[in-house]
């Protein structure tokens, strides 16, 4: 898409959000894909689950406390099942045991709403740069 | 013995139970009047016919068997043996013809007695027609017509005379004897002392100067020697005539007794005139003389004893009539003396009662005595004696006559003319009385509304009485006047105490009571009212006046309850309203007060109302001083709750915030890239307007429950508030992993109350239920909110968990103030929940669940159910 974020993300990199509150989803695929990536939105753990290209993906961005299995659980089970894609956790309200829980389980960042578009940004970018 | 049937009243005759003494002094003087009789009849004899024109001692024995029980009859018939044979065995008779012609006598003189008794209903009275009748039928005419064929039989077969004319002159002459001196011999006895003590002396009077001139006008006529009275030659009996005026003088004035007296007295002037050959009769030969005496004494005789019973029957009717008359008019008055006078007069007009009838009958002793209060006993309320009386009986008492009390509480008459009339279980009455001087008693049950409310005792202490049933009857009518005026008492007295005790509850309200009639005007007030209507401004207690027209001079204007307050009492005047309250506020000279009124109807069925009104003036003052610091506590919880729910609250604000900072950004970048990309701008802005409306609402609701709000009363439907408060802690139940379902009525669920505290009851079972399930590992965390509208026509709402649940022991505990099980709460939410759902007419409670978990349950009244 020839945007200045691309020249540093030099492939087409999709990001998965998976977030329950609609306006927050939205607002985060278009300020990803305003800076050049492709997004694909889950609105729970469980429909990411049943999505079938999960390595497909460069990174996920994942809401921490969702109805259902959470942020944190779902990590575990990626885990779990082998899956190496990199996730970076956004929460309304993070304490530090849950960052350090998130993090010890390979999470490459926890960045609490509200947050700069940098922010995330970078950590995606950071996040990409790990899978490779 | 009931009072209605006095017939039933056992009759003492006074010769009843005459001593020994007595029979044997009658005995005697039968025996001397026998032998006296039966010289006289030998006197009063023509030598050649034995029997004699007049034979005195069969009439008196009849007049003897008349005068006394028939089981005595023999002792008299043997009296007067020794009598029949001293007078006749001199006659020079044969021994068998004398004791022959004894039992000839005697048999005449029974069927003379016993055919009186059967035939007379007062065989010893010839006061009327019927009972002269059967006097002469029975006495006159049968007894001697029977007895002599044996008499004439014996005659002619001892002493050879001819047997027609034996019977013929003893026929006549016992007809002749038992027509003049049996009745005369009897009235004497029953009568005689009677008429002699009691007529005046005029009567007196005139019975001398009769009995002077009938002796000298037959004097004249049988024995005078002046035979220029003839008026008719060869009619010798034309002079009699002269004696008939006299005769009638004596029927008309006399009665029966005169004119059996003055029979007498000229069929013995007769026949000693006859016997001497003397008078009209002296022509005649002797046998046929004597006969023509007895036909024409005879025939005069009868219809003049029938003309005398006649007068004196009427007399007797007309006195018995003028009798009847003044016990009428002495019972009227009786009555009419109770009729009108108040309670507390009837004593003095029983006293004057007592005297009246006292003195009516010719009693000596009256009492009147009162049921006591438990119905168990009679004791003397008034009693009056006769001034003759010289010592009254003291007092009865149910210990004295326990028998006589007992008798009458059981609605029996107690009737005796003797003591020794009382039955043999009343042996301590008789005592008692005795003692007393009560000589002879009729006591009578006073019976009214069927109940005996006291008795009338009529009492003699000079001599015994005879009760006959005629008195019995009368006394039975004057005690029922005296139970009616007791019964009138009682029931006044009854009211009146009512009236006392109601007067005394009324007085004792601090309420002021006021009773209205059916237009509206005040028939009587308490002193409540008194000083009530003083407050308002009034200058009288307002009886008497119409109570609308009270309300509307006293309207100002501004007194928003006063068309509500008229408008309801004029619906319970006219029965349009069961009843009406209302509370209202007013402006009095001691300030401002709250007042309640009522209005109920009044039960009768004239109609009218009662209305109360109460100073509830503190009442409502503590009310709002309640109500204040129940809001305080209210609005302190809420805050304390919102402490609780800041990180909740913080992670709703953050959505908004976190979509509209991502969108900005977002369209910021889009705006930087080459060309800049529009296209998004409009979704952006979409999502960002929809954040903002969010974030504003938390904003609002977190507004609401920490604003002190004064307590608003407005129609809710707990759906949406319930919605509503979900919302506020959806995202703390997402944050503790609980999922809140709801199971809502399909219908709207409405009540009238204050949205805010509601919100916060609601509220506070929501974060309690989640509290609880926070110690659950895992699993099912479920929290379901349930309303229902009841068919109680309440709404019920529950939130149920699926936490650990309730110990039984703390069911009732955690709604106490500061009762707690976390380390961290107050222990106010529930108390705060109880009272505000209390205020707003609820009722709040928890239960465990079958399986896990608790329920908290509260009702509120429908809102249908208010009338607005």
């Amino acid at each position: 898409m020839g945007q200045r974020e691309i020249s540093v993300n030099e492939r087409d990199a999709t990001v998965g959000i998976i977030d329950d509150d609609d306006s927050v989803r939205r607002g985060l695929g278009r300020l990803l894909r305003s800076a050049g990536y492709q997004v694909e939105t889950f609105v729970s753990a469980r429909e990411f689950l049943e999505y079938g290209d999960i390595d497909g993906l460069g990174c996920l961005v994942v809401d921490v406390r969702m109805p259902g299995e959470n942020g944190l659980d779902l990590q575990q089970g990626l885990v779990a099942q082998g899956h190496t894609i990199p996730i970076i956790f956004i929460t309304g309200h993070g304490d530090i045991a849950m960052a350090v829980r998130a993090m010890k389980m390979g999470a490459v960042d926890f960045l609490t709403k509200p947050f700069d578009d940098q922010a995330l940004l970078d950590a995606v970018q950071q996040a990409l740069k790990r899978e490779r | 013995m009931q009072c209605e049937n006095p017939g039933m009243a056992k009759e003492a005759t006074g010769l009843r139970g005459s001593s020994l003494l007595r029979t044997a002094a009658l005995a005697l003087l039968v025996c001397v009047g026998y032998y006296a009789g039966a010289n006289i009849g030998f006197i009063l004899r023509f030598p050649p016919a034995t029997p004699s024109v007049m034979w005195p001692p069969n009439a008196i024995l009849t007049a003897t068997l008349l005068l006394t029980p028939p089981r005595r009859w023999w002792i008299y018939l043997l009296a007067a043996l020794p009598a029949h044979l001293a007078a006749e065995l001199g006659a020079g008779w044969p021994t068998s013809l004398v004791f022959v012609l004894f039992i000839t006598n005697c048999s005449e003189a029974l069927l003379a007695a016993a055919g009186v008794r059967w035939l007379s209903d007062a065989p010893m009275r010839f006061d009327t027609l019927r009972r002269v009748a059967a006097f002469i039928v029975a006495a006159v005419l049968l007894a001697p017509f029977v007895s002599s064929f044996a008499d004439a039989a014996a005659v002619t077969t001892l002493l050879g005379e001819p047997y027609w004319l034996v019977w013929r002159t003893r026929f006549f002459s016992n007809i002749l004897t038992e027509l003049t001196l049996a009745p005369a011999l009897v009235m004497m006895i029953t009568a005689g002392l009677v008429w002699l003590r009691g007529a005046s002396r005029p009567q007196h009077a005139e019975a001398v100067l009769l009995a002077g001139m009938l002796l000298a006008v037959g004097i004249i006529v049988f024995a005078g020697p002046i035979t220029v009275l003839d008026a008719i030659p060869d009619s010798p009996r034309t002079l009699l005539a002269f004696l008939l005026p006299f005769l009638l003088w004596a029927a008309v004035r006399f009665g029966p007794g005169g004119a059996s007296l003055s029979l007498l007295a000229t069929a013995l002037l007769a026949i000693w005139a006859a016997t001497h050959g003397r008078g009209p009769f002296a022509g005649l030969p002797p046998a046929e003389s004597v006969f023509t005496l007895q036909i024409f004494l005879t025939v005069v005789a009868i219809p003049l004893m029938c003309l005398a019973a006649l007068i004196e029957e009427r007399q007797h009717a007309e006195a018995a009539l003028a009798e009847r008359l003044r016990f009428e008019e002495r019972l009227s008055g009786l009555a009419g003396a109770f009729v009108h006078l108040p309670s507390h007069a009837m004593d003095e007009a029983f006293v004057t009662s007592l005297r009246q009838v006292g003195e009516f009958f010719g009693l000596d002793y009256l009492m009147l005595l009162d049921l006591t209060e438990d119905g168990q006993d009679l004791v003397v309320a008034h009693t009056w004696e006769a001034d003759e009386v010289k010592q009254a009986p003291q007092r009865v008492t149910s210990q004295d006559v326990p028998w006589m009390i007992q008798q009458l509480l059981r609605e029996e008459i107690v009737v005796f003319s003797r003591l020794d009339e009382l039955p043999a279980e009343a042996v301590r009455d008789q005592d008692s009385l005795q003692r007393q001087g009560v000589r002879s008693n009729l006591a009578i049950p006073l019976v009214a509304g069927g109940r005996v409310l006291g008795a009338l005792a009529f009492v003699t202490l000079a001599a015994e009485r005879v009760w006959p049933d005629g008195l019995v009857h009368r006394l039975c009518i004057v005690a029922q006047v005296f139970a009616n005026a007791l019964a009138r008492k009682e029931t006044e007295d009854a009211l009146r105490a009512s009236e006392l005790m109601k007067s005394a509850i009324l007085a004792s309200l601090t309420s002021s009571v006021a009773v209205l009639d059916r237009q509206g005007q005040i028939v009587a007030v308490n002193a409540g009212w008194t000083r009530f209507a003083r407050e308002h401004g009034a200058t009288s207690d307002g009886v008497g006046v119409n109570y609308f027209e009270v309300w509307q001079q006293a309207a100002r204007p501004g007194t928003p309850h006063m068309a509500e307050a008229l408008a309801g009492i004029e619906a319970v005047l006219t029965g349009s309203l069961p009843e009406f309250a209302l509370e209202y506020v007013s402006r009095t000279v001691v300030g401002e007060r709250w007042f309640a009124m009522a209005v109920v109807p009044l039960g009768r069925s004239e109609g009218g109302a009662v209305i109360s009104h109460t100073d509830i003036t503190e009442r409502k003052r503590a009310e709002k001083e309640a109500q204040r610091s129940r809001q305080e506590l209210a609005h302190f919880t809420r805050v304390s709750m919102m402490g609780e729910l800041t990180a909740s609250l913080a992670h709703e604000l953050n959505q908004p915030l976190t979509g509209i900072l991502a969108n900005a950004q977002a369209a910021r970048r889009f705006l930087e890239a080459t060309p800049p990309a529009f296209d998004e701008f409009r979704d952006i802005l979409v999502d960002i307007i929809e954040d903002v409306k969010r974030a504003s609402e938390v904003i609002q609701r977190l507004r609401d429950l920490l604003r002190k709000n004064e307590f608003q009363d407005v129609l809710l439907d707990l759906n949406v508030l319930s919605r509503d408060v979900v919302k506020l802690v959806s995202s703390d139940a997402v944050i503790r992993n609980v999922t809140v379902t709801f199971d809502f009525d399909p219908q709207p669920v409405r009540i009238y109350g204050d949205r805010i505290q509601l919100q916060q009851v609601v509220l506070n079972l929501l974060l309690n239920a989640m509290e609880a399930m926070a110690e659950c590992a895992g699993g099912d965390r479920t929290v379901t909110v349930r309303t229902r509208n009841t068919e109680a026509k309440t709404v019920h709402v529950s939130v149920q968990d699926t936490g650990p649940g309730l110990r039984d022991d703390t069911q009732e505990l955690i709604f106490e103030p500061f009762y707690t099980t976390k380390s961290d709460g107050m222990g106010m939410g529930l108390s705060i929940s109880r009272s505000i759902i209390e205020a707003h007419g609820g009722v709040i409670w928890v239960t465990n669940n079958p399986t896990r978990g608790a329920t908290f349950h509260f009702t509120l009244p429908w809102a249908n159910g208010r009338s607005v």
